[in-house]
């Protein structure tokens, strides 16, 4: 794989910002046992061969470390990219890392920023959407709610919609849907 | 005794209620008290968390100060609400920054955050309670051969969870041996039922499914217990297009664990609505 490896210090300022007990990240040894143990690595590499479907967090923290954004990043320059966007958030790497590094959080912002640029995946706004216009991921429907009535179950209290919007305002998350 | 405000959450709330009428009546038998409160979404760690971590921090706080403006902890009935809300605190705990952060902005909706309440997996509050649960057991589901599936977000990350081990989880299976069912080791115990990849990219996910799946079938369970809607789901209405995808047959039916105890405690399959359950016909679940 080619790659353009320029780096971003703005970008690595940023990791390095948004993570708790922020360097702990530098102590990563590139062991692998994150990526020993990701599911979804199991199964993009090699069961798939494609580059374009590539997913290793080890390859994420070092590019993160070295704030080489293309690493990271690598797919990110199209919508819907498996790095970052395969990570299914199930912590298992954060789990066994030796150096107790939350890989997750790492990942997680490189979501962000993506989102951020208008290039997360479909379902992930449509989900953000419907928070910000009913805030549930899944609106009350007539249907249900006769189905609760008659299982015996109180009626789902209401949220303030209002508030919710406000809120996502003001963060200006709205923007990004 | 305490009181604890129920957060059902968007999914079981508002797709499948039938998980909650199982885990109100478990509940009750075993004497924990709940209320009701307007939670929003709340919201989803893999999705929301994913968009935006500043909006998933905002919202979540905002959720628990409608708690903390009653004094009471928060139950939740899912994996993702129980992960987020507890990783909200866990953030907030240990980045004073973000809590002023986030403290602006709800003060711009008249709210605080503090602090002050604790939120609780449904699973650690039944563990808290298995001698209640074993005493009210009538009848002991003791034909089935279940394996347990906690899901990621029960335990870990285990600073924001303080539930479990994150690797080899045994309150589950303890809970689910309580209603005298055969709990059952497999291989892939802690591995992630892949949820979130399945939905931008579902070839990424079923494997990880089948994976989980054969593990499953080559222990010899004949029921998965699961205490998350999420996985739930993925579960119960993926394995028709799994079989056909992979050409094998799956075909094993899930029970949420306040199923499983309902069941255990003599609420019949009527009441608890387990007809909703996709994978039932010809399985152990369909005459229970
Ligand atoms: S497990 Fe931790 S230390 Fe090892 S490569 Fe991954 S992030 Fe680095
Ligand atoms: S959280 Fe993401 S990167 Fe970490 S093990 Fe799970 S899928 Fe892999």
């Amino acid at each position: 794989m080619t790659l353009p490896l320029g780096i971003d210090f703005e970008f690595r300022k940023q990791i390095m910002d948004v993570h708790i007990g922020s360097d702990k990240i530098k102590y990563c040894y590139q062991c692998n046992r994150c990526t020993d143990n990701c599911p979804v690595a199991s199964v993009a590499n090699p069961f798939y061969h494609e580059v374009t479907n590539w997913f290793d967090p080890r390859l994420i923290v070092l590019g993160t470390l070295l704030g080489y954004k293309d690493i990271v990043m690598a797919l990110a320059g199209s919508k819907s990219a498996l790095i970052p966007w395969g990570c299914t958030v199930c912590d298992t790497c954060d789990a066994v890392c030796p150096q107790a590094i939350e890989v997750t959080e790492i990942i997680g912002l490189a979501k962000n920023i993506t989102s951020g640029a208008g290039l997360a995946p479909d379902n992930i706004v449509a989900q953000a959407k419907t928070v910000f216009d009913t805030a549930k991921a899944i609106p009350s429907q007539p249907a249900i709610e006769r189905r609760r009535e008659q299982m015996g179950l109180p009626a789902v209290a209401a949220p303030n919609v209002n508030e919710v919007q406000t809120l996502l305002k003001n963060i200006g998350a709205d923007k990004k849907l | 005794m305490t009181e604890y405000k129920m957060f059902e959450g968007c999914v079981i709330g508002n797709r499948i209620p039938f998980i909650e009428a199982s885990s109100r009546k478990v509940l009750d038998k075993i004497g924990v008290q709940t209320s009701q409160a307007p939670f929003s979404c709340c919201p989803d760690p893999t999705g929301m968390k994913c968009f935006d971590n500043t909006a998933w921090l905002a919202m979540g706080a905002q959720n628990l100060c409608l708690a903390e403006s009653e004094d009471k902890p928060i139950i939740s009935l899912c994996n993702g609400c129980a992960n987020t809300l507890r990783g909200v605190q866990y953030q907030l705990k240990h980045d004073s920054n973000k809590k002023e952060a986030i403290n602006k902005e709800l003060a711009k909706i008249g709210k605080e955050y503090k602090g002050s309440i604790d939120v609780r997996h449904f699973v650690d509050v039944l563990k808290e309670n298995l001698s209640a649960i074993k005493s009210a057991v009538t009848k002991p589901m003791s034909n089935l051969k279940v394996a347990c599936h906690p899901g990621c977000h029960y335990m870990r990350p285990v600073e924001w969870m303080e539930s479990d081990d994150p690797l080899r989880p045994v309150n589950l299976k303890e809970i689910a041996a309580a209603t005298g069912a055969n709990v059952v080791d497999y291989d892939e115990l802690a591995l992630c039922c892949g949820n979130a990849v399945a939905g931008p990219f579902p070839d990424h996910g079923d494997a990880i499914l089948k994976k989980k799946l054969d593990s499953v079938k080559k222990a010899g369970a004949d029921v998965i217990v699961v205490n998350c809607p999420a996985c739930f789901q993925r579960f119960d209405t993926s394995q028709r297009d799994l079989s056909k995808k992979f050409d094998g047959e799956y075909n094993i039916p899930v029970l949420y664990i306040t199923e499983l105890i309902a069941l255990a405690m003599g609420i019949s399959s009527e009441d608890i609505g387990i007809k909703n359950h996709r994978v039932r016909r010809g399985t152990a679940i369909e005459n229970l």
